[in-house]
């Protein structure tokens, strides 16, 4: 989700295996650099297996170009990666969050599994409680919202879409990106 | 076959490294006897070193024939050199030696024409396949020149090829990912209180670049140099001449100076060739109303610009 | 030549981007207009983008419209369909301006006004009803607008806003928002939460001082009484 001057990415913490829950702190948010983030949902082998992949890659960018990657380019990377795969792709749909190094502007963008990039302005939904998020965020959300209203806005919508989705919830992660601090919190939620 | 196989590539290799440091010490002496070319046909078991000896000489002597020179200022790079063509029927226009990599790259050369038009090639599909298929951006000056210095080094060590017979220079223009005004106080306290806002270049800061690549893969970042005939005569003149803190059009000029010292004939739009790393040419660019999209920063000088700065010297 | 496209992408039912970007850029003065699987578009028309520049720097030309047509078709061709491609390709070249559709298996067609994807028939409708050879830039924006719009409205897979761009023989112009006939109006309260609503158990700052180096792992424990236990 895109606030002024700072972003936030939240996930749930259940791991299931159809309705059976086999762990309640399974994060699907991983960091790439100091405000690059990447969420991953789908299958739980390819989260692991992708975000893997993808901390080699932007560890072998770094010392290749002796840089931090850019969200933007760290998005290309990951449509290029999954594409690569075309006719058997990775089960996960990606999100990318982060800060421009340069301009320090919000960037955001989310993934099908061949990757498709969808590039937004406000924010983006991904796995089975998609299309409750998509009603929630496209309700709650608003342009300009500063680090702290962005963080209860989008710890809101994602607690509320996940209480109407039986394979989601088990508490939650939600990072606030700003230009010089990353926050983040652990989320109380519904156990059942 | 096998151990003339083996014995040949080693043979290469080694003469590389010889000649590689026999180059260097060749940029003080006097222009060399031109090595008559050997017929591929000729080419017989009997004397494998020979093929690779022409080659690296060939890298280190057809050198003494143009001269090339590159001058980066705050705001850009030129490189300069002359065309030489052997005969005046030839077609002067149809000559070019300095070519666009990518928008913000330029490439030119001192050694052998084809293995040029070849690493060319080469390079313009690296910075593709290898990078803008990947991030869909086109590779900073630094990537792309190591890998051109990596295809030119595995042909020193590749068996049944020869090294490639020239020395590069590679210009070009990173953007950098650093905030702004950071890099802008960056540049400050590197440059003193001289143009706040110039970029120095470097990986994170952006701005000009500029590499040579000798045939061994070896590559130098250089604030200004020239490679060729009389390099060492050129890089004196421009050592006394560079200063810190050099806007684009003074290095022009400097470049344009510095040919003159060294090339006999006349110099015109049609007998000397001039590439610049400039300021985003957007009228270059052929489309408006993209998102972030900018003109090339590369381009090389018409022959009426060229005749321009010389009538202004 | 003009070329344009509506904004929508989905998924199934769902409308997964209210605002993408279905006009390709091949070249300059070469773009495609894609329908069918989003990601085969975007990496089709990207990957023949840099063929043709590779080709035309090489060859010191500018790319030709059925170069371009050419090699998509010989890479769609080549997978049999699997790459869900349907594309519009226009564009002005040297020898004039060119139009073509090429459709997923390899066919393509030639003609003076096409249309591609779910609401081509909807936008068929206005070419065929309209259509007038010889028109001008203004008139061809305007039937290209009015066809995508028929899209919009009439067909469900298509949404949103017009994309249009204007290809002349110097330059392309990109109109991105041509027409906005779907803005969404402004809401005249808002659902911004008091600080402090959402319940948290823990809570970690990173600075950016903190960071210095790569950090990818923090754990997060819950403290006291709110701690959630795992298995015992």
């Amino acid at each position: 989700m895109v606030g002024k001057d700072c972003v936030a990415i939240a996930c749930d913490l259940r791991l299931g295996l159809q309705a059976l829950t086999v762990s309640n702190n399974f994060p699907k948010v991983f960091q790439y650099g100091d405000n690059v983030f990447l969420g991953l949902t789908g299958l739980a082998t390819d989260v692991s297996t992708v975000s893997d992949l993808f901390r080699y890659k932007v560890n072998m960018y770094r010392l290749r170009e002796e840089r931090a990657i850019a969200p933007s380019t760290f998005a290309n990377l990951v449509s290029s990666s999954l594409y690569e795969r075309r006719f058997g792709p990775y089960f996960v749909s990606p999100v990318v969050a982060g800060l421009d190094p340069k301009t320090g502007a919000p960037f955001i963008c989310g993934f099908d599994s061949i990757g498709c990039i969808d590039f937004a302005k406000d924010f983006i939904v991904s796995g089975t409680a998609s299309e409750q998020l998509f009603g929630m965020c496209e309700s709650l959300w608003e342009p300009n919202l500063g680090p702290e209203d962005l963080f209860e806005t989008i710890s809101q919508a994602l607690l509320s879409a996940v209480d109407r989705d039986a394979l989601s919830g088990w508490g939650a992660h939600v990072y606030v990106i700003e230009k010089n601090k990353v926050t983040k919190r652990l989320l109380k939620g519904r156990q059942d | 076959m096998k151990e003339l196989y083996l014995c040949w590539s080693f043979d290469a290799h080694w003469r590389c490294l010889e000649l590689e440091a026999q180059r260097q010490l060749d940029y003080s002496k006097a222009s060399q006897p031109r090595i008559p070319p050997i017929p591929h046909s000729k080419f017989s078991p009997n004397r494998p070193p020979l093929v690779s000896k022409v080659s690296l000489r060939a890298a280190s002597n057809h050198l003494s024939f143009i001269t090339i020179l590159t001058l980066s200022a705050t705001n850009g790079i030129v490189l300069a050199t002359e065309k030489k063509s052997s005969s005046p029927l030839t077609d002067p226009a149809s000559l070019s030696k300095i070519s666009l990599i990518t928008p913000n790259i330029g490439m030119v050369y001192a050694g052998m024409g084809p293995d040029y038009r070849v690493l060319v090639d080469k390079a313009r599909k690296v910075s593709h396949t290898n990078y803008k298929r990947v991030y869909n951006e086109y590779p900073p000056t630094r990537i792309l020149v190591q890998d051109v210095a990596r295809v030119m080094q595995e042909a020193t060590q590749s068996g049944g090829v020869r090294p490639y017979g020239v020395s590069l220079l590679i210009a070009g223009w990173d953007e950098g990912i650093l905030p702004d005004e950071q890099a802008a106080v960056e540049g400050e306290t590197t440059e003193g209180e001289k143009k706040p806002t110039g970029k120095t270049g470097g990986i994170l800061k952006g701005g000009p670049m500029l590499y040579q690549v000798d045939p061994s893969g070896a590559y130098y970042p250089w604030k200004a140099t020239a490679i060729g005939k009389s390099a060492t005569s050129a890089k004196t003149f421009l050592e006394k001449r560079y200063t810190e803190g050099l806007e684009l059009e003074d290095a022009v000029h400097i470049a344009l100076l510095t040919l003159k010292e060294t090339i006999e004939g006349e110099m015109n739009g049609q007998t000397i060739e001039i590439g610049i790393v400039g300021p985003p040419a957007d009228h270059l660019l052929g489309v408006e109303g993209v998102e972030g999209a900018t003109g090339p920063r590369f381009r090389k000088l018409t022959p009426q610009e060229i005749e321009d700065y010389l009538t202004n010297m | 030549m003009a070329i344009a496209a509506d904004t929508r992408a989905t998924s199934g039912p769902i409308v997964a981007d209210k605002n993408c970007e279905k006009l390709h850029y091949i070249s300059p003065q070469i773009w495609c207009a894609g329908a069918g699987t989003a990601a085969d578009t975007e990496f089709t028309t990207a990957l023949i983008s840099s063929q043709l520049e590779l080709h035309s720097l090489s060859t010191g030309r500018k790319p030709r419209v059925v170069t371009c047509m050419t090699l998509l078709k010989q890479h769609l061709f080549r997978y049999q369909g699997h790459i869900g491609a349907y594309l519009v390709v226009a564009g002005v070249d040297p020898t004039g301006t060119h139009l073509f559709t090429v459709h997923a298996h390899g066919s393509t067609d030639k003609l003076p006004y096409v249309t591609m994807g779910s609401g081509s028939l909807a936008a068929m409708s206005v070419f065929e009803s309209q259509w007038k050879p010889n028109c001008t830039k203004e008139d061809a924006m305007n039937l290209c607008s009015l066809a995508i719009q028929a899209g919009i409205f009439n067909d469900l897979g298509s949404g949103s806003n017009v994309d249009m761009a204007v290809i002349t023989a110097d330059k392309t112009t990109l109109h991105r928002g041509f027409v906005k006939p779907n803005e969404r109006s402004q809401k005249l309260k808002n659902y911004k939460f008091k600080r402090g609503t959402t319940a948290v158990l823990n809570e970690k700052i990173i600075t950016k001082d903190d960071i210095g180096k790569y950090v990818s792992v923090h754990e997060l424990e819950a403290t006291g009484e709110e701690r959630m236990d795992i298995d015992p």
